[in-house]
């Protein structure tokens, strides 16, 4: 079985590594080989992950002799294999399947700014760090979802790109997982609370749910006032 | 339709008019985003396609004409009939993806080879943030937050992705380029290689860069595309010539 030849080296609470487990779920693609690698030991930068990704960078995977890193390529890649398998990812139709890559890309943004948010003491120094800058960033972040909010307002579905579930649902959940996780509130973007709601206990979603985020302490809520 | 000679290139049957017609493109010049997407319509056979050209430094791409096809105010702003595609990477995915079978292959067919393809496409967003964040580090960060010691870290890891790709291209030669024959990681990276050109980096010591710069400058779709204001002046900037 394909799976069997698959292996992918992840991290928990990491939204690319997230991406991937959703499309190997989605692709029925269960019974793929996986590894469970800390951050704070710094495994990511083990030889393991720099044999397959010199980025040292997770998700990095495999698939027989196939390497493919960068989550969206790992998503794109299960997509085109497995076309005929598990859940369609890429609509038909031109439109749906335009505005599925636009909001896939725009997923990268969202992403980014999120993580200049939550990830701002990870990313700068000591040093170099500045509240106007943190200030800005939260700004930034809060017109970007300002966009999310409109887009589940205005569009012709329930999913990202439109009446299916799509690879732009499969790589922008996780970000808005992460949203609620650090404190986002509910009240203030409903549009984005109905999105979560109706996708966290998609099998795949659910499957795939970081698993530090089932026990364990919260997160700071560095969200909850944006 | 004859070849032109140019290795890859294949001829391809006549394509209604109208299909590029319906196309519209707002760019601005020397954005490599926008210059993916001008590749791929070369590549494409969609020449013909409307397009307007607008100014960054006039802030023409936060215009109620910009922000009606993408309110993010962003340029490439692309559209097919009533079909919007922003994001330069986007537009690129759907025209191949919506004319595979004419002009120019940019996805292979085995997976395999797709995966190399994928992969090297999204590694070339990572190096574009890269290279912005140094080329444009004072257009990026206020005066009141800039620290020297930022700016030469995002040197240090701008170089150590240079270096990657160098190693990419190791085997760099014509008709082998970053995933063999010409694709859509050429398309997505060719544009920020150039541009890291332009800022004077040094080919002395990126050779493998260097020689799939001036590889591909010659490639009709590239050619074709060429930033208009970079053929008028010498070279621009030396941001990047310590690297």
């Amino acid at each position: 079985m394909a799976a069997k030849s698959m292996t992918l080296l992840w991290g928990s609470g990491s939204c690319p590594c997230w991406r991937a487990m959703i499309a190997l779920e989605e692709k029925n693609l269960q019974g793929y080989n996986h590894k469970l690698l800390s951050f704070d030991k710094m495994e990511h930068k083990s030889q393991q992950v720099l044999d397959i990704n010199p980025r040292g960078q997770l998700p990095t995977f495999k698939h027989g002799d196939t390497v493919v890193n960068e989550s969206y390529a790992i998503c794109l890649y299960l997509e085109s294999h497995f076309k005929s398998q598990g859940n369609q990812l890429i609509p038909d139709g031109p439109e749906e399947q335009a505005l599925m890559y636009q909001r896939m890309f725009e997923g990268l943004t969202f992403y980014e700014k999120l993580g200049s948010v939550i990830y701002y003491d990870w990313y700068v120094p000591e040093g170099e760090r500045h509240d106007s800058a943190l200030k800005r960033n939260k700004d930034g972040l809060v017109v970007e979802l300002g966009l999310w909010e409109g887009y589940l307002s205005k569009g012709s579905g329930s999913f990202l790109a439109g009446k299916s579930f799509s690879l732009a649902d499969v790589v922008v959940f996780p970000t808005v997982a992460f949203l609620f996780r650090f404190g986002l509130s509910a009240g203030r973007y409903p549009k984005l609370e109905e999105y979560y709601a109706l996708l966290k206990d998609r099998p795949s979603i659910k499957a795939s749910w970081p698993p530090h985020w089932l026990e364990g302490p919260e997160e700071e809520l560095l969200l909850k006032d944006i | 339709m004859t070849s032109s000679g140019f290795p890859g290139c294949q001829s391809a049957p006549a394509v209604p008019a109208h299909m590029a017609k319906s196309m519209s493109l707002l760019w601005g010049a020397g954005s490599p985003p926008c210059w993916r997407v001008m590749i791929t319509l070369e590549e494409k056979r969609l020449q013909g396609y409307k397009r307007k050209l607008l100014s960054f430094q006039k802030g023409e791409h936060k215009s109620q004409e910009v922000l009606e096809v993408n309110p993010r105010g962003q340029l490439p702003a692309f559209r097919h009939g009533d079909v919007v595609v922003n994001e330069s990477t986007a537009a690129c995915l759907y025209l191949e993806n919506r004319f595979q079978s004419q002009g120019n292959r940019l996805i292979p067919d085995s997976p395999a080879e797709q995966a190399l393809v994928f992969q090297r496409m999204m590694e070339g967003l990572t190096l574009t943030d890269r290279l912005n964040s140094v080329i444009y580090y004072d257009l990026l960060v206020p005066e009141e937050e800039r620290h020297d010691s930022a700016l030469k870290r995002s040197k240090e890891t701008l170089s150590t992705e240079l270096q990657l790709w160098e190693g990419y291209l190791q085997n760099v030669a014509a008709g082998s380029y970053l995933a063999g024959p010409f694709s859509l990681a050429d398309v997505v990276v060719y544009p920020n290689v150039a541009f890291a050109f332009r800022f004077g980096l040094s080919a002395g010591r990126f050779p493998k860069l260097a020689k799939y710069y001036s590889l591909l400058k010659e490639r009709p779709s590239i050619k074709a595309s060429w930033p208009p204001q970079w053929m008028s002046s010498r070279q621009g900037y030396d941001v990047l010539k310590d690297l």
